[in-house]
């Protein structure tokens, strides 16, 4: 008897133990006689039933999860090799509710293959979208984008299609495309799991831009913390360029583009575009001034595309399918779809690809299923640590970048952090203004001294000293950060901080705390 | 005056203008040189010195020399 | 903290030539395109607070309190990085904008001392500043997490840095990048741990620093701040003065209370430095008012006789007696004089007129005959004007530039930042040394090629370049053809043409691969802007002047020579060596390189001067001493030179020297040469006296007297009085009317006035009705000469070769910190940084005799031997010995020899055949120097 079995090689599936999970099922299928197959692809992204394991059948892809080791030689005797009963089995599971109702666009094929393989993902659509881009031309390629509605992923949701027209309307000569692959956000993972899932997305998408704009060489600038991706990314490299879709002549085309991958060194703020660019260069991440823009003078002082791994990445799938499928999704001026990142204390978390217009709450309920403790939900944070928190009353707010705008929040990089209502929201805003003292790069004053202050101060208004004037430091300290900022990390640290002062103020009372 | 610094130098002198495949003319443009450059004590010296013989001194510097009345 | 009477404007001027107009606070301001919005309030009186930006220094943008606001526009941008736009409307004041104002001082304010009192900075202090107008007192933080209570940093001799202090607005940081290019600085640490650091946290002394000082003068506050700064308090007044050092001619301002400098800042108006100092310019200045200084006249009547102090009177009236009695006994020609290159245009003019007019003879010489003599006499020739062609802006247009045989981030700092701003931005660098100077490789720069010359086979290389670009048709016929002449070109093809000069054929001599001789022709020529920075190295050898031919040989054939970005640069030693040149201090020439012959020339200084000038020429230095010791030269008036330790063959010297009847020496110490001196003139420092100095781009730049001098006169006053007991009606007010006769004499200074150095800050010869502001570059449209001459350049091997005897090559240069003989910058704190001479070779070499790094070597060479340190080093070739002659003790001019360039008697300095052996005692020399010096108790000897 001989059985296919997928045991995801995702980061965090290893880190509830895929990987003895994997090795335990290849010795207790031997010991049982079964050749089998093992697998590796991508996390579906229903992060509490990994590791999941799936095997192949007749009817499909049957999954069970969460299986640790530990339950491994029990699944095996009672039949998971054929897809038998037992209280971990999911079921097929491209039929679960919580994958079914999704609309996985550029996540299509994350958990579904290999992926390393390369045929696989060519049979799968992939290299499509660069084949029409070929087609259309440069000119037509951008106003493809443009026509998708398709705006940055990375969190500043700048339309992509017109940040790729300025670059292709600067002088020809050497052009970058870069990848901010930095993912910093607290909560947030969806450029992970793309990259580990799905690396050939994000080579095509670049490739794609890198034809569309004149650009011959392509910049991956990866977070040092994501060792997983590196090595995904270095493999399918190399394979893409023996392939011939990198390099000299990509596709046959003539046209010439490679990609390196570099790594950062655990800084936050080089998630900003210009300090990204500044450590590329090798120097200290710190921010520029703009103008001028990345797209007139960015890497190296040469027009260079700077889009997030999940932005590229739905390239393909645009060019691919056309710029009115995409723009089908979603709703007003936030177009196609976007994969929500559900963390935090929440039954249900993982990814949730959606086109724009889902509000908190369905979030939150349908998906989440509440809270992991059982309580009710007091806030959410969304869009990393620099987000707005939200309280219970805003819930049935759209997940879309005006819905949100419109009560001072931003959907940023599309991560939701949810809180039980044991939460201290005056933590939390003091932990906002640490984070960013942590993670200044200490270039603008209100940043440097102002998050470090404002911590303190938030800190001593939990511990009951002169509260009141300390508050109203702190209310002009945000006013000084939101406008005198230079980049968004001192600019958005008021978000978090003023939203807990506004929506929690209990929490900023005086309050004798327990013991 | 050293008379032999002052025949080192008109040799160097003599060499740098020895390069015009003309030899008088080189004579005269070396001639000139020492009229512009040289004090009348040198060139009192060189003359007194080329009289007597100009032991070591390139043709050219001895045409030269003989041109400076 | 910038010069107190320099108004900031917070961003560079922007260069464009269209301009664009806006409304600042209701206000029609017209300013050029690319103007910050800054600088354009700062021009139209409406001052924005600021603490990270300054003029000096591209906008960063990183203090954020000049928040503007902006009609039409979103939020509050920083006015120093965004730019003015048509018809924008922009409020500089709101109660918002001082609201954020307020809240960011308040930040700085929470950590930061506020005892301003006791600050060194006080009253000039740019965070004092804006804490006022934004009305912050003290900081409503409670006292929380903090950068102070660090120890301060006091390694460096001439400036402190508080960290206390420190607000990290990054300008030291960017000032050490943009300004000097050292990159000696960084921010280390993030967010509130950010701090400004030497190198990997060094102290300053030990760090990559070079001391420019452009950190000091860009910190806003008093975390950089000068010594003296804090020992003699605020300054009260500054002068505009110009920089007694090398040729670059830096504009300073010296800041004075009373009479006493506190300190210099560059003058960011200064045309040839930009706001830009070094080490030399900003800090060592101390030597004017050093112990050492002389400041009475006194005479002996042997050099065996103890010093008599006397009146300035009888110091007069002695001299002049001795000098008639001389010339009477004698004749007129046993007599002369030589100016200083460290002395004004005015001084020198005074100096070769009283030896033309009042001892009647033309034996003046200057002490740029062992220097830069061979550029004169070279470029004169080729293209008619005895100057470089280039302003030193020029640099910022050039794509290729030739550094031959200079050292430009040691020996013309300033002018070496300029150069590195230039190559950072992409140009390409050829280097032909035979040592590999730090442009070869320094940080963010790389020489394309260093072409790492055998000393003493300049011209083969040059040579063989221009070979290249003959025989490979890089040669740029219709510039050659329409500006230079016809027969000389063709001759000099013919010449050059021959495979003897081919990068084959020179390899042997040079040592240069050939293949690296073509490509760097090929990129010389390819341009298309292709400039040439020489130096000392091309003129101090036996073919110096056919080097300077060769370069403009070269210049021409490629048709680089005319505009900006290109030319023939000559980097002067001296702060007034091309004015010294240019004032007629050659025994040949009159004022403008006029020939003595010249019976038109000479009628009109006869007639001014009421005299009848010689038409033969004079004596040169060499042969100066050459008659000495023949005895028919009996005295020396020498103004500002130490022949006894500049000049080559030192014993040569010594006796020539000694065999005088009369030498006298007006110079600020008793130096080497006042050993063999009958009559001592106290001299004046720059800071002493009115006049001008001439850089190496022409430029005539004002010096401004900030004290009396020491002695009583100022050296101008000196020859006048000089004069007049010779008998010589000399009588001038002041300088400027000096000034005045030499522009009534002089066609190329006709324009020249001290009213308008005054009105536009310096100019740049020639200056006259038909340049009446200047000529920045020389030659445009057509040659000086009018049609550019081509001479053939036949290499000639010196006589100076290596032997079995002497089998080392010893070539000669300076270092940052000391300048030339040193009498300046021993008696300073430059000491710390440079104590003594020593002796550079390959780890080969040095194997091969038992050498190891500072052990003491003898050097010996067919004139003399000294004994110095030896410091091993991959810098130079082996084969090759290189080192400095700062220092008395160490003679090197024991060893030089008495060879010198065929058209100009300049020494051959920059090639010595010498063995190099270890020893265990300081030689015969040393050992006396020494002693003497140490004897002497502080009235030591040394150059001025």
């Amino acid at each position: 008897m001989s059985v296919t079995a997928w045991v995801p090689r995702d980061a965090g599936a290893l880190a509830v133990g895929a990987q003895a999970t994997a090795r335990k099922l290849q010795s207790e299928a031997k010991a049982a006689g079964v050749d089998l197959t093992i697998r590796r692809n991508g996390s579906r992204g229903l992060y509490w039933l990994e590791p999941l394991v799936e095997i192949e059948c007749a009817e499909g892809r049957i999954a069970y999860g969460p299986v640790t080791e530990r339950e491994v030689p029990d699944l095996v005797a009672k039949g998971l090799l054929k897809g038998a009963a037992h209280r971990l089995r999911i079921g097929p599971i491209e039929e679960h509710p919580w994958l079914a109702t999704q609309q996985r666009l550029t996540f299509a094929r994350v958990g579904r293959i290999d992926p390393l393989d390369l045929a696989a993902y060519r049979a799968t659509g992939g290299y499509k979208g660069l084949a029409r881009a070929l087609e259309l031309g440069p000119e037509a390629t951008v106003n493809e984008v443009l026509e998708s509605g398709l705006r940055g992923r990375g969190g500043a949701a700048f339309p992509t299609g017109i940040k790729w027209q300025t670059v292709l309307r600067q002088p020809a000569g050497q052009k970058y495309v870069t990848c901010n692959a930095d993912e910093g956000d607290s909560g947030t993972f969806s450029d992970r799991m793309l990259m580990e899932g799905d690396p050939y997305a994000l080579m095509e998408g670049m490739t794609i831009a890198g034809f569309a704009v004149g650009a011959t060489r392509g910049f991956i600038y990866l977070r040092v913390e994501y060792p997983h991706a590196f090595k995904v990314l270095a493999s399918v490299l190399s394979t893409a360029r023996e392939a011939g879709l990198l390099g000299d002549d990509v596709l046959g085309s003539g046209n010439s583009f490679d990609i390196e991958v570099r790594l950062g060194a655990g800084a936050y703020i080089c998630g900003e575009e210009t300090s990204m660019l500044e450590s590329l260069e090798g120097r200290r991440g710190e921010v520029r001034v703009r103008p001028p823009l990345p797209a007139e003078k960015g890497l190296f002082g040469a027009p260079t595309v700077v889009n997030n791994v999940i932005t590229l990445a739905t390239v393909p799938t645009i060019l691919a399918g056309g710029a009115a499928a995409y723009r089908d999704y979603g709703q007003a001026k936030s177009r196609g779809t976007l994969p929500l990142q559900l963390a935090g204390n929440i039954r249900r978390g993982g990814l949730v690809e959606r086109a724009f217009g889902l509000t908190v709450r369905e979030l939150l309920e349908d998906y989440g299923g509440g809270s992991q403790s059982g309580r009710p939900i007091r806030a959410v944070q969304i869009g990393g640590p620099l987000g707005a928190y939200l309280p219970a009353s805003q819930f049935d707010t759209p997940l879309e970048y005006e819905g949100l705008s419109a009560i001072g929040a931003l959907l940023g990089h599309g991560g939701v952090v949810a809180f039980d209502d044991t939460v201290d929201m005056l933590e939390m805003a003091r932990y906002a203004m640490e984070f960013c003292a942590i993670e200044s790069c200490g270039k603008c004053t209100p940043c440097r001294i102002g998050s470090v202050r404002g911590a303190e101060a938030l800190a001593a208004i939990s511990r009951g000293e002169d509260r009141e004037r300390q508050l109203v430091l702190v209310e002009e300290l945000c006013d000084t950060m939101l406008n005198a900022s230079l980049c968004g990390l001192g600019g958005m640290t008021p978000f978090p901080v003023q939203s807990a002062m506004k929506h929690f103020p209990e929490d900023f009372r005086l309050r004798t705390r327990g013991g | 005056m050293n008379v032999q610094r002052l025949v080192a130098m008109a040799n160097d002198i003599a060499n740098f203008f020895g390069s015009d495949p003309d030899p008088a003319a080189a004579a005269e443009q070396v001639a000139g040189h020492m009229k512009k450059f040289w004090e009348p004590r040198m060139r009192e010296e060189i003359r007194r010195y080329v009289s007597a013989g100009g032991e070591g001194m390139s043709s050219i510097a001895i045409q030269a020399v003989k041109q400076l009345a | 903290m910038y010069s107190i009477d320099h108004r900031d404007l917070g961003t560079p001027p922007a260069k464009s030539a269209d301009s664009v107009t806006l409304e600042i606070d209701g206000a029609s301001v017209t300013v050029p395109a690319g103007t910050s919005i800054m600088r354009a309030a700062a021009l139209a009186d409406a001052e924005i607070p600021k603490l990270c930006a300054t003029d000096s220094l591209k906008a960063f943008g990183s203090c954020r309190l000049c928040l503007v606001e902006v009609e039409g526009r979103k939020g509050f941008p920083a006015s120093c990085t965004t730019l003015v736009a048509p018809d924008m409307k922009v409020r500089t004041q709101s109660p918002k904008l001082q609201q954020l104002r307020r809240g960011v001082v308040e930040l700085y304010v929470s950590d930061h001392p506020l005892d301003c009192d006791d600050c060194p900075a006080n009253g000039h202090c740019e965070l004092q500043d804006a804490a006022e107008v934004t009305g912050v007192a003290h900081s409503r933080w409670a006292p929380g997490r903090t950068q102070r209570g660090l120890a301060p940093d006091v390694s460096n001799p001439y400036f402190d840095f508080n960290p206390d202090l420190c607000i990290v607005c990054s300008r030291c940081v960017r000032a050490c990048d943009e300004t000097q290019s050292t990159l000696a600085l960084t921010i280390e640490g993030r967010g509130f741990d950010s701090r400004v650091s030497a190198s990997e946290h060094q102290p300053f002394l030990a760090s990559e620093c070079v001391s420019c000082g452009a950190c000091v003068e860009a910190c806003p506050t008093a975390a950089l701040t000068e010594k003296t700064l804090a020992s003699l308090g605020q300054p009260e007044r500054a002068v505009t003065t110009t920089c007694g050092y090398c040729g670059v001619g830096c504009s300073l301002k010296a800041e004075v209370k009373e009479e006493q400098v506190v300190r210099m800042v560059p003058n960011r108006a200064g045309a040839a430095n930009q706001g830009h100092a070094c080490i030399k310019g900003r800090f060592a200045y101390g030597y004017a008012t050093h112990q050492d200084r002389v400041t009475k006249p006194m005479i002996r009547e042997r050099i065996t006789d103890p010093w008599r102090e006397v009146s300035w009177e009888e110091a007069f009236e002695y001299t002049a007696r001795e000098f008639r009695r001389i010339q009477q006994k004698y004749g007129r020609n046993s007599v002369g004089g030589i100016t200083s290159s460290r002395c004004t245009n005015e001084e020198t003019y005074l100096v070769q007129k009283l030896v033309r007019a009042a001892l009647l003879t033309n034996n003046v010489d200057t002490c740029a005959r062992v220097c830069h003599s061979p550029t004169g006499y070279g470029l004169k020739h080729t293209l008619g004007e005895s100057a470089g062609t280039q302003a030193f802006t020029s640099v910022q247009k050039a794509d290729v530039v030739v550094v031959i045989g200079a050292n430009p981030t040691d020996g013309h700092p300033v002018f070496g930042s300029q150069l590195k701003r230039r190559l950072r931005q992409g140009a390409k660098l050829i280097v032909i040394d035979p040592r590999a100077i730090d442009l070869v490789r320094t940080p963010h720069i790389e020489a394309a090629y260093h072409l790492q010359l055998r000393p003493g086979t300049n011209v083969a290389i040059i040579n063989a370049l221009a070979h290249v670009v003959v025989t490979e048709g890089l040669a740029k016929h219709d510039y050659t053809e329409s500006r230079c002449e016809t027969d000389s070109y063709a001759q000099w093809k013919e010449f050059i043409a021959d495979p003897r000069h081919s990068p084959e054929a020179t390899e042997s001599i040079s040592g240069v691969p050939a293949h690296l001789v073509r490509e760097a022709a090929r990129l010389y020529a390819a341009g298309p802007n292709s400039a040439i920075y020489y130096g000392l190295g091309v003129t101090e050898h036996s073919q110096g002047t056919t080097m300077v031919m060769g370069i403009a040989n070269l210049a021409m054939a490629t048709g680089n020579l005319g505009r900006e970005g290109v030319g023939v640069s000559p980097l002067r030693g001296q702060n007034n060596v091309q004015g010294s040149c240019d004032m007629g201090s050659f025994p040949h020439e009159l004022p403008g390189y006029r020939h003595v012959s010249d019976a038109v020339t000479r009628g009109k200084f006869e007639s001014a001067w009421q005299v009848s000038i010689a038409d033969e020429p004079g004596l040169r230095i060499p042969n100066m001493f050459e008659a000495a010791l023949d005895g028919s030269f009996r005295a020396l008036y020498i103004q500002g030179e130490d022949f006894a330790q500049s000049d080559p063959n030192t014993s040569h010297v010594a006796a020539a020297l000694k065999a005088m009847e009369c030498v006298v020496v007006q110079d600020l110490f008793l130096i080497e040469t006042a050993r063999y001196a009958h009559v001592f003139l106290p001299g004046s420092s720059f800071l002493e006296k009115d006049g001008t100095f001439t850089n190496a781009e022409r430029r005539i730049s004002r010096v401004r007297k900030v004290m009396e001098p020491l002695a009583g006169l100022a050296d101008w006053e000196v020859t006048m009085r000089l004069a007049q007991a010779l008998g010589y009606p000399m009588d001038y007010a002041h300088p400027s009317e000096i000034m005045d006769e030499i522009a009534r004499l002089t066609p190329t200074f006709t324009g020249v006035s001290y009213d308008k150095l005054d009105e536009l800050g310096s100019i740049q010869w020639p200056c006259n009705a038909k340049a009446p502001e200047g000529t920045p570059t020389m030659h445009v449209g057509s040659f000086v000469r009018g049609k550019g001459k081509f001479y053939r350049t036949e290499y000639v091997a010196t006589a100076e070769r290596s032997t079995s005897r002497y089998p080392l090559l010893l070539t000669t240069g300076r270092v940052l910190y000391q300048y030339n003989v040193g009498t300046q910058t021993r008696r300073t704190k430059n000491l710390v940084f440079n104590k003594e001479d020593v002796l550079e070779m390959h780890p080969d070499d040095a194997e091969a005799r038992g050498i190891k790094d500072g052990d003491l070597v003898g050097v010996a060479s067919r004139a003399g031997e000294i004994v110095v340190h030896a410091a091993l080093t991959g810098r130079i070739a082996r084969g090759v010995v290189y080192t400095t002659f700062h220092f008395p003790e160490s003679g090197v001019n024991l060893v030089t020899t008495e060879n010198s360039d065929w058209a100009t008697n300049c020494p051959e300095y920059k090639v010595t055949a010498v063995e190099v052996v270890k020893v265990t005692q300081p030689d015969a020399w040393r050992a006396r120097v020494s002693t003497q010096r140490n004897t002497r108790k502080g009235a030591s000897a040394s150059v001025g």
